[in-house]
């Protein structure tokens, strides 16, 4: 772990120094040397409204997310556990996974307009389909021997489901959690930019459009941090919530 | 549990259907299977592999329903899992995400035992297959025969009349298997319990049991019944090494062969 620290860092530093040379050195718009972007980030937050822009975001992405996994996992677990749910739904799922949720775009402006709404949707477009597929084939190969051996022993219904085949799936569906999290965050930029022009989606249209680079990479580099922690976040819920498959694979 | 853990296996056949290249197959796994069962004798059934020993089980278990004839219990008809008997898996189907101690635990909880008595019934089983140590490890931090020996506590903690055990194991070392073998012996004359045992070791089907049945290939079928004379208690004795054990491996040996070339 501290090794991984490490490298991390190193990485980090390499890079910074690499982009700060290349920026001093090139004397271009097109890269602003890293300390510029550190200022104007300092700039943003002070009285460039990112903070505020940002927690505007984050209400979208924070609920869109919760819908994607409250309704993911309910329709996977659906799914794994009934084949003819799973026979009914699952061309919808794949296709609908497969298809650039961009084109669905127009129809959401439609139905749910320009604002929060469609915004919702769009996170949760992007991060539903990998969480209700993991979740699917999670509880679908759980190990048939626990089942059989639960069934031995008694267990039925929803007994089994949460005594043996969600514990079993959990692995899987933290997985698809972890991809849903990080798909939710390009959703959130992604409804900001193409639908309407709020959070940090619109500052980075604003000073993009103004070539205002260090204020605009500020802004990049603050979402790429979001998503870190996001993804971050979810990771330690996973470790804790399946620490049992950690240690498998420490050794 | 009260009561007596007489096996009765009356007619019992069973066919599978199987996709083959999207062509439905019949496989008949056992055919007119016929067996009685005394109270607390340990019978081992062995037979070559596809023979239908683990399906014959699992009708003992009630976990998958026979086509053909019945299997009773005490006179009662089997027809789902139930609380006079238990099975060890060759698997051990431990839960993974469980330490021992719950994992033991685990077949109390499924028949409602208080949350109390649950756990002082679990450490008392895990004491007595000699895992106290491990009781907080989970599964795969331990070696498999003694996640095995977890297997058979979280069986017997359940109090059953009847053991089912399938291959319990097969999957472990030489050396280990003989010691299992012998704490298993130990156990039931603790225990006294019906001990019906899969395997396709005649070394073990001998040493461990009263009778061994031997089966035929597919369909599978009783061949032959054969008793065991050795005198008990089997532990600490060369048992296997006397003349009488011998030649009663080699005797189901050819027993095995007989059976093997008349279906082929």
């Amino acid at each position: 772990m501290n090794q991984r620290i490490t490298a991390n860092l190193a990485s980090i530093l390499t890079l910074a120094i690499i982009w700060e040379a290349l920026g001093r050195g090139l004397q271009t718009i097109l890269i602003p040397p890293l300390s510029q972007v550190g200022s104007a980030w300092l700039h943003l937050i002070k009285n460039g409204g990112l903070l505020e822009n940002l927690i505007i975001s984050l209400g979208t992405l924070v609920v869109g997310f919760f819908l994607a996994l409250t309704l993911g996992v309910a329709i996977g677990v659906l799914m794994g556990s009934f084949e003819k749910v799973e026979h009914c739904l699952d061309l919808y799922i794949n296709g609908l996974m497969a298809s650039p949720t961009i084109a669905f775009i127009p129809v959401l402006i439609l139905w749910f307009g320009l604002g929060v709404q469609s915004r919702i949707v769009v996170v949760f477009l992007f991060s539903f389909f990998v969480i209700a597929v993991n979740t699917m084939t999670g509880i679908k190969y759980v190990d048939s021997s626990l089942v059989e051996m639960s069934r031995s022993f008694g267990a039925k219904g929803w007994e089994l489901f949460y005594k043996v085949q969600l514990p079993a799936a959990l692995p899987m569906i933290m997985a698809g959690v972890k991809l849903g999290v990080g798909r939710a965050v390009k959703g959130m930029v992604t409804g900001e930019v193409v639908l309407a022009l709020t959070g940090t989606g619109a500052m980075i249209m604003q000073y993009g459009s103004a070539f205002a680079t260090d204020a605009l990479f500020a802004i990049i580099l603050t979402i790429l941090v979001v998503a870190l922690i996001a993804m971050k976040i979810v990771e330690v819920i996973d470790r804790r919530l399946t620490s049992w498959k950690v240690e498998i694979a420490v050794e | 549990m009260a009561g007596s853990g007489m096996l009765e296996i009356q007619q019992v056949s069973k066919t599978f259907q199987k996709v083959v290249k999207e062509k439905t197959m019949e496989v008949k796994a056992l055919t007119e299977v016929e067996l009685s069962i005394r109270d607390k004798e340990f019978v081992s059934i062995i037979g070559p592999s596809g023979c239908g020993k683990t399906t014959l089980l699992k009708i003992i278990d009630g976990l998958i329903p026979c086509d053909g004839g019945q299997v009773l219990i005490n006179g009662r008809k089997v027809t789902a899992p139930g609380p006079d008997r238990a099975v060890v898996f060759q698997s051990f189907a431990l839960l993974p995400w469980r330490t021992v101690l719950a994992n033991v635990e685990f077949s109390l909880e499924l028949r409602q035992v208080p949350k109390e008595e649950r756990s002082q019934i679990a450490r008392t089983y895990v004491e007595r297959v000699g895992l106290s140590e491990f009781e907080d490890h989970f599964p795969h931090e331990i070696s498999g025969g003694m996640q095995q020996r977890a297997g058979l506590a979280r069986a017997l903690a359940v109090k059953p009349l009847i053991l089912l055990m399938d291959e319990p194991f097969g999957s472990v070392d030489a050396q280990t298997r003989q010691l299992l073998q012998e704490e298993l012996l130990e156990l039931w004359q603790r225990e006294q319990k019906t001990v019906v045992f899969i395997t396709h070791s005649m070394d073990e089907a001998v040493y461990l049991s009263d009778r061994v049945v031997v089966m035929t290939p597919r369909p599978g079928r009783v061949a032959e019944i054969l008793n065991v004379p050795l005198p008990r208690p089997r532990i600490g004795h060369d048992v296997r090494r006397s003349r009488e054990f011998v030649e009663l491996t080699n005797y189901i040996w050819e027993s095995l062969k007989k059976a093997m070339r008349t279906t082929q």
